[in-house]
């Protein structure tokens, strides 16, 4: 029980240390170490010693990992994208498209965030490129300041579900699943989200025709180029998107030839329009390496800190105690997720899933029936491999839903630092809407698993 | 000071980069010889590619690091400081920043260590069966740089960018 104190103990200080703003990597390294400091004096059989030897390979084997290849190739794609304007092809594309219906825009936004999102594979960074992109043009064609901002926001947080997501890698690694079956998984929730925000704007201009103008798009041949240039773009992350999601490539060669396709495409694009340039790419693996590099510190102190708390056996009481505790399984899904959003709120996205996941998935699975239970017999009516790809989707759903969450969801933050005529509570007061239809496609998953579960079983029965 | 930090890790993160776009260079290679064998013309893939890839990135990723805490882009929780006066949030900031150079040489050191013994015990990769002590080289370097940027920063001579 002393080694189970200590590890509470240790969690407590890891939330106080992150409320003292350090670093969220140094201080899972620091908990993790003193953490097993203190577990070599109340069981003295954990010894510090050769704990601390470990440190020799630890970070090396932790960041030589091939699966784990894939979050730079992605971070560098997005960045690339980004400076190719492949992201304002995408929205200018689209709004040829259907910029004449009412609200029209705001929906090329959000189609747009998706696309974008998609090769990006970070919330916070498709919320501020489409925000630089789709901001200026819903402002010029005076759309209300609060619909253009919580489109925006709502839009950003597309990008951790629809593949290629980064989010989605990291949990598959930590919960060994298989990181294609959980691209498939998404394709059809991330979709239902899409649906779902259009559907939130158009009923919104509906109800309140003020709030978006009739616009006069774009006419003639300037409609037509801009059509044109949507083509290789969707073409581009249709490639890569349906690829990865029906397992025909596997997550690294597809990251890096996506790479090399937005290089070659973004000068190639020189020839037209501005596209890639050399300093381009510079800044852009600059970029990547701030993102990556950070990335990078995040996995390897929760790597750290996950020693601790297993040698602390946290995890391993936790779902002993949920197992035997006769607490309803839905009940304690519904609290876990809870805890997600409220976490969700003011922690990295990332960083949260690495501390909480490890903690949650040994109680799931107790609480499902133990280790070898079948779909028959199992409190959550799904095996394992199907509970863990539906917590999956469900835990990233949620984790998307903190960067909304008034009062401090970093998306709105981000969308908000962008317009700075617009009051913080005009952007939250826009955000409501595709908040409550979040809450809905969190319950709908909750209700029909076969929305996540029925792709990767088609796919891979 | 703060000038040539800054210049070396732009450049060290450059580098990583670069390594980064070989692999995207070695990929392309392998996957366009894997379309002609199967299209049956006589090209082959690269023996151990996700080998290679590994020993790659492990060098890209410690080399992004020195440059990421120059822009400060290692993730902190601003929400609960903000209500805090600006001088003792600058004070806790100079604080975090000088542990995190502890961390740095802490880290470099042991890999210095891991270095040594992975030499001596000839650790190679699984495939290729390269050595794996000189991908450790990199990555100490790295360490290196980067607690000297965290200590500058704790320091305050930058200006903060």
């Amino acid at each position: 029980m002393e080694r189970e104190l200590v590890g509470i103990a240790g969690l407590v200080v890891f939330f106080l240390l992150l409320a003292l703003r350090v670093p969220v990597g140094l201080a899972m390294i620091g908990v993790g170490i003193a953490g097993n400091y203190a577990l070599s004096i109340v069981a003295p059989f954990l010894r510090f010693e050769p704990y601390l030897k470990s440190f020799k390979t630890l970070l090396w084997s932790n960041v030589a990992n091939y699966e784990l290849s894939v979050v730079p190739l992605f971070v560098l794609m997005g960045f690339l994208a980004s400076r190719a304007n492949l992201s304002r092809d995408l929205f200018e594309g689209i709004n040829a498209l259907i910029g004449r219906v009412r609200g029209g825009v705001a929906i090329a936004a959000i189609g747009a965030c998706a696309g974008f999102g998609a090769v990006c594979g970070s919330s916070l960074a498709t919320a501020s490129t489409m925000g630089r992109v789709a901001l200026p043009e819903l402002r010029r064609l005076n759309y209300a300041p609060r619909l253009a901002t919580g489109s925006l926001a709502a839009g950003g947080t597309l990008g951790i579900l629809i593949p290629p997501s980064v989010a989605l890698v990291i949990y598959a690694i930590i919960v060994e699943a298989s990181i294609i079956e959980m691209f498939q998984a998404a394709v059809i929730p991330g979709l239902l989200a899409v649906l779902f925000f259009v559907g939130v704007i158009a009923l919104l201009v509906r109800l309140r025709p003020d709030l978006a103008p009739d616009t006069t798009a774009l006419e003639g041949a300037e409609r037509t180029r801009a059509i044109l240039r949507l083509i290789p773009v969707l073409l581009l992350f249709g490639a890569i998107i349906l690829g990865l999601g029906f397992g025909i490539f596997t997550p690294t060669p597809a990251a890096a030839i996506g790479v090399a396709a937005v290089l070659l495409y973004g000068f190639a694009a020189n020839a037209v329009r501005p596209g890639l340039t050399l300093g381009g790419v510079k800044s852009s693996l600059l970029d990547t390496a701030v993102t990556a590099g950070m990335i990078y510190f995040i996995l390897f102190g929760a790597e750290v800190l996950k020693g601790f708390f297993t040698r602390a056996n946290l995890p391993a009481a936790l779902a002993d105690w949920a197992g035997t505790s006769g607490l309803d399984p839905f009940l304690v899904l519904a609290l876990m997720l809870v805890i997600l959003i409220v976490l969700g709120c003011f922690m990295e996205s990332l960083a949260m899933i690495l501390v909480v996941v490890p903690f949650f998935w040994p109680a799931l699975i107790a609480l499902n029936g133990g280790d070898y239970v079948t779909a028959e017999t199992a409190a959550y009516g799904m095996d394992n491999d199907a509970l863990r790809i539906w917590f999956g989707i469900l835990a990233l759903v949620v984790v998307e839903l903190g960067l909304i969450t008034p009062p401090v969801g970093l998306n709105v933050f981000i969308i908000n630092a962008l317009a700075k005529d617009t009051p913080m509570a005009e952007t939250f007061r826009g955000v409501m809407p595709f908040f409550g239809v979040e809450i809905v496609r969190v319950g709908l998953l909750l209700l029909f698993p076969g929305i996540v579960l029925f792709l990767p079983q088609l796919l891979g029965g | 000071m703060h000038r040539f930090l800054a210049t070396a890790a732009t450049w060290w993160a450059l580098l990583g980069g670069a390594i980064l776009l070989l692999i995207v260079a070695v990929t392309s290679w392998n996957v366009g010889a894997f379309a002609l064998a199967r299209l049956g013309l006589p090209a082959e893939g690269l023996a151990g590619y996700e080998d290679a890839v590994r020993l790659m990135v492990s060098m890209s990723a410690l080399m992004f690091l020195p440059y990421c805490q120059l822009r400060r882009g290692h993730v902190a929780v601003d929400l609960f400081v903000n209500a805090l006066p600006a001088r003792t949030r600058r004070g806790l900031d100079r604080l975090w920043l000088a542990v995190m150079a502890i961390a740095a040489l802490f880290l470099g050191w042991w890999m210095s260590v891991g270095l040594v013994e992975t030499r001596i015990d000839q650790t190679a990769s699984r495939i290729l069966g390269w050595p794996e002590w000189p991908f450790y080289a990199p990555g100490i370097l790295s360490l290196m740089l980067w607690a000297a940027i965290a200590a500058e920063q704790a320091a305050g001579t930058d200006d903060g960018a």
